[in-house]
């Protein structure tokens, strides 16, 4: 009989710390079974034409606010890529909820975050290059045409872009860990606060806990966030008939 | 002095910013009230990219742990 508390922090050998999912494996886990639970529910409630269960009507809800995100980032020609943000926003929903509530979850790990951005943004490549051409959607980092004399500025240009890149799983990955976790350290630090007041090794007020508003906003905020910025990635390098020109950064 | 004094002065800094990004916003949502689900949607983007400025002093300042 295994008790649920040695998941999270489970005594690994050094080099083994980088390897293993044990832990927050588990939690992911949870999630899933959440996410595939809620949408069969879903699923059922619908006999064809009407929506019969309240959670049909509130998945049809969810369904509604994603494709009006996704068709204002990304233009009529977005409705495709509504699958992709909406798993994007529920995983990464739920994650956050279950943080709240579980001492570990999937958003409070980097490594999980960086999964998340890496794919998020391998995608946008791929999209970039289906739509453009290999050649094309490189070119298209060297910012407008310049002509030659400006090759130094347009070396330039192509160098930042691509940095720039490179950054966005950085600033995708961090921005959620990072209001995660410093969600759970501010609680602890306030947590922390009364141990003076209280039985020493027990804390009798909770203090902490009042941060559980703001903490609920930054889970809706930050699922949002790492989605639209998503589509908005998706929408620069798939806008058709704007040209170059208007979409220089 | 400690050097957690340099994310204090960075997390003012952060502040100043988000505070001026509510001010533009709440100003353009007074002005045209029917944009203000699209000025919502770009001001959670530019709150966003600020944010991470902060979260990104204090995780350098303290070594991702």
């Amino acid at each position: 009989m295994m008790n649920l508390s040695s998941l999270t922090t489970l005594p690994l050998a050094e080099e083994e710390q980088f390897v293993s999912f044990k832990g927050w494996a588990f939690y992911l886990l949870i999630v899933i079974v959440f996410i595939c639970v809620f949408l069969g529910y879903a699923k059922k409630g619908y006999n064809g034409r009407v929506f019969t269960s309240k959670v049909s009507r509130l998945a049809e809800q969810l369904y509604l606010f994603l494709e009006n995100m996704v068709l204002g980032a990304i233009g009529p020609h977005g409705r495709k890529y509504l699958p992709l943000a909406a798993g994007f926003w529920i995983l990464i929903f739920v994650s956050n909820i279950l943080a709240l509530l579980a001492p570990m979850s999937p958003t409070t790990v980097l490594s999980f975050n960086v999964g998340l951005a890496v794919a998020s943004i391998a995608y946008v490549q791929y999209e970039g290059i289906k739509a453009n051409g290999f050649f094309g959607h490189v070119t298209h980092f060297a910012g407008p045409k310049l002509g030659l004399a400006l090759l130094p500025i347009t070396l330039m240009i192509f160098v930042i872009e691509i940095f720039s890149e490179l950054m966005k799983n950085m600033s995708l990955s961090i921005r959620l860990f990072a209001n995660m976790h410093g969600g759970h350290a501010a609680v602890e630090s306030m947590n922390s606060l009364f141990f003076g007041l209280s039985v020493p090794g027990l804390n009798l007020v909770p203090l902490g806990e009042f941060l559980l508003p703001l903490k609920i906003l930054t889970c809706v905020v930050q699922a949002l966030v790492f989605t639209l910025l998503t589509c908005v990635y998706l929408g620069l390098v798939t806008s058709h008939g704007h040209g170059d020109e208007a979409h220089a950064h | 002095m400690s050097p957690l004094v340099g994310v204090g002065i960075g997390i003012a800094g952060v502040g100043i910013g988000l505070g001026l990004i509510g001010n533009g916003a709440l100003q353009g949502m007074a002005r045209q009230p029917e944009a203000i689900g699209k000025l919502q949607v770009q001001m959670l983007i530019a709150l966003a990219f600020v944010e991470l400025m902060g979260f990104l002093t204090v995780f350098a300042t303290s070594g991702f742990k």
